[in-house]
């Protein structure tokens, strides 16, 4: 019983990153038709940014003047008891929600600004342009020595671990990042049955036609990058706070094609659909991780990269034997359509 | 300062760019599906030649040979099990390019499960290996000495795209390459066969791109698994140069790339005292101005956006 409850609040955050990050994806890919392969890079947005805020601003709460990526700052912030994340709790959480509020402005305009010179040319350069940029930001972070280059920054924790007990303070924060999963994953069920959400699909089946009809399509896509950049930046920020650090390699291009993996599996355009496939995805990553634990070394392939080549050939099979997912798109839901199946069933 | 080391590097480096990026733009013309296996084609290309060496097997040529086999009949493979099957089943080409991406993951953890297996067999690293291998000699010419790999290097991308010149413009095959290229319905009813041709096609953009795989290890010097994954960026700004239409745009886009990569921000750090590290800005500042100037397709011009050609006929 212990162990299960550890089991899933540990698990739990990870599911809300992932599934905030799929349900982001499908937005773009299963509704509009936008291929996104750099989804990683608005995701290290909200990491970096949610980093750098909370580290300096609570590094200056405690008068200390020194570089993040230094030892003094991690030991200022994060010594048990005296750590300026124990002794100014109030300042963490704002922080912590700040952060949030701020990550998913800043990736949005980042990914909005993106699209204006890509949207004109086509799905693919789309793809690739926001794949080279997101290479890019990794490759620029790696060196860039005030954000501590190869190793990242470290320092911070869970934001309620001033509680001290750590199951309470990592539940709390299971707690409040499946909230934002709720929330983000109602609003883009809201969203995607709304007339925008129906303008998103004329897109996707036919740019051509939505466009003669009067739809700004560049426009509208524009503004479905710009919530779906942001939803990834909060998702970002929830990494780092579960993690407690950031490091530049974490955000390899793979880490995109997990998410396509996941949207892929669950069944592209719908949301409960992405909501499985990270649900599926991050269970197996940690049960491998679990299961790597028990047998060692007499496992015939790393558990890393087994985990990899299994999204690799989840995403080939799915794509040949059942392009529909686990659960197939279903139409939009409007009060219109609700009423001709009444009158259709009602006879 | 810019100084020859730099201008040979640029020259190293655009040869070895070149021979990638062409066959990443003729498939694409081809099936206009931007395939990521792409990627592991370079991987595999710096492999061959990096565990030859580790060998013994210190021919630069025979490497190249092998890496041309290696990568022509991966690509063929990806084409005969996944890309045609959904082709066939009339998938829209963002599918494919997904799928490849798929495949492009497998692939590369494959290659470190493998290498894992290889470092216990062997008892030397192989997930980081330094490239020895023999072709050409060093020259020096007064002041300046030319590197052996260098001239390995100028001497196959010459003959690579001279090849790949001939074959598309003076054969019968390259005809129907061409064809499948420009219209694949049309190409079919003059009784092209389809499936044969996009198999060659295959092997010579496969096998092309893991011969620059090897140029690319021969400049490096150093292989890792990441080799492939390295350059995503400065491959795919070569082949949006090109518009991933024109492969003379394309050959150009490696020079300018490399050029960037080289000389301007030598330029750049010795003038403004700009970092070193800014890199990878330039390179996808590159990429976004050629976006931006040619908006439709890149520098390789094209239809208007609203007006692009449907991706190509269903069956």
């Amino acid at each position: 019983m212990e162990f299960l409850i550890n089991f899933i609040i540990s698990w739990l955050p990870i599911f809300a990153i992932y599934g905030i990050l799929s349900i982001s994806l499908n937005l773009e890919i299963g509704y509009t038709g936008m291929a996104n392969f750099g989804k990683v890079a608005f995701y290290a947005i909200g990491a970096y940014l949610s980093a750098a805020l909370t580290m300096s601003v609570m590094l200056s709460l405690v008068g200390k003047s020194v570089p993040l990526y230094s030892i003094e700052a991690v030991q200022a912030l994060s010594t048990p008891g005296t750590g300026a994340i124990y002794t100014h709790p109030a300042a963490y959480v704002g922080l912590f929600v700040l952060s949030l509020v701020l990550a998913f402005i800043v990736a949005g305009v980042v990914g909005y600004f993106i699209t204006y010179p890509t949207l004109r040319v086509g799905p693919a350069f789309l793809g690739i342009t926001v794949l080279a940029f997101g290479e890019m930001f990794r490759v620029f972070m790696r060196n860039y020595e005030p954000l501590g280059s190869t190793k990242g920054l470290f320092g911070l924790n869970n934001p309620f671990i001033w509680i001290g007990n750590p199951q309470l303070s990592q539940g709390l924060f299971a707690l409040v990042s499946l909230a934002l999963l709720l929330a983000i994953y109602i609003y883009a069920e809201r969203f995607v049955n709304s007339p925008l959400g129906r303008t998103l699909r004329a897109i996707k089946d036919d740019e051509v036609a939505a466009l003669c009809l009067g739809k700004h399509v560049p426009r509208v896509k524009a503004t479905v990058f710009f919530i779906a950049s942001g939803m990834a930046g909060v998702a970002g920020v929830l990494w780092t706070f579960y993690q407690g650090s950031v490091q530049p390699d974490t955000f390899v291009p793979i880490l995109t094609f997990y998410v396509w993996a996941m949207v892929i599996l669950g069944g592209m355009g719908n949301n409960l659909g992405a909501l499985l496939g990270a649900a599926v995805f991050t269970l197996v990553d940690r049960v491998l991780t679990f299961a790597a634990g028990m047998m060692g070394p007499s496992l015939i392939i790393p558990p890393n990269y087994l985990r990899w080549m299994i999204v690799g050939i989840v995403i080939v099979l799915v794509l040949l034997f059942r392009p529909e997912g686990i659960r197939p798109a279903k139409p939009i839901k409007t009060p219109a359509w609700e009423a001709v199946k009444e009158v259709s069933e009602g006879g | 300062m810019v100084g020859v080391s730099e201008v040979l590097n640029t020259v190293q480096m655009g040869l070895a760019y070149m021979v990638i990026a062409l066959p990443l733009t003729l498939s694409y013309r081809v099936t206009q599906v931007i395939n990521f296996v792409h990627i592991i084609f370079i991987t595999l290309g710096a492999y061959t030649v990096a565990l030859l060496g580790l060998i013994g097997l210190t021919n630069v040529w025979i490497a190249l040979g092998i890496a041309f086999l290696l990568g022509g009949a991966l690509a063929v493979l990806d084409n005969v099990a996944v890309f045609e099957p959904l082709w066939r089943r009339g998938s829209d080409v963002l599918i494919i390019m997904v799928a490849s991406l798929g495949l492009w993951i497998f692939y590369k953890y494959l290659i470190y499960a493998v290498l894992d297996k290889l470092f216990i067999i062997l008892r030397t690293n192989t997930l980081s290996v330094l490239v020895r291998t023999e072709g050409f000699p060093s020259v020096t010419l007064g002041a300046v000495t030319i590197d052996g790999y260098l001239i390995d290097t100028v001497v196959t991308s010459v003959v690579v795209t001279l090849a790949l010149y001939l074959i598309l413009m003076k054969t019968r095959i390259g005809k129907a390459i061409r064809a499948i290229a420009d219209n694949q319905t049309l190409a079919e009813i003059s009784g092209i066969p389809r499936g044969r041709v996009l198999n060659f096609m295959w092997f010579l953009a496969g096998g092309t791109a893991a011969v620059g795989g090897v140029l690319w290890a021969l400049f490096q010097t150093t292989v890792t698994p990441e080799i492939g994954d390295q350059i995503i960026l400065q491959v795919f700004s070569i082949a949006v140069i090109g518009g991933l239409y024109s492969l003379t745009k394309t050959a150009l886009g490696a020079f300018i790339v490399s050029g960037t990569e080289n000389i301007v921000i030598a330029v750049l750090h010795d003038t403004f005292g700009l970092p070193l590290s800014f890199r990878p800005f330039l390179v996808f500042s590159v990429l976004l101005i050629v976006i931006l100037v040619w908006p439709p397709l890149g520098a390789g011009g094209g239809l208007p956006y609203r007006f692009r050609i449907r991706p190509r006929a269903r069956r």
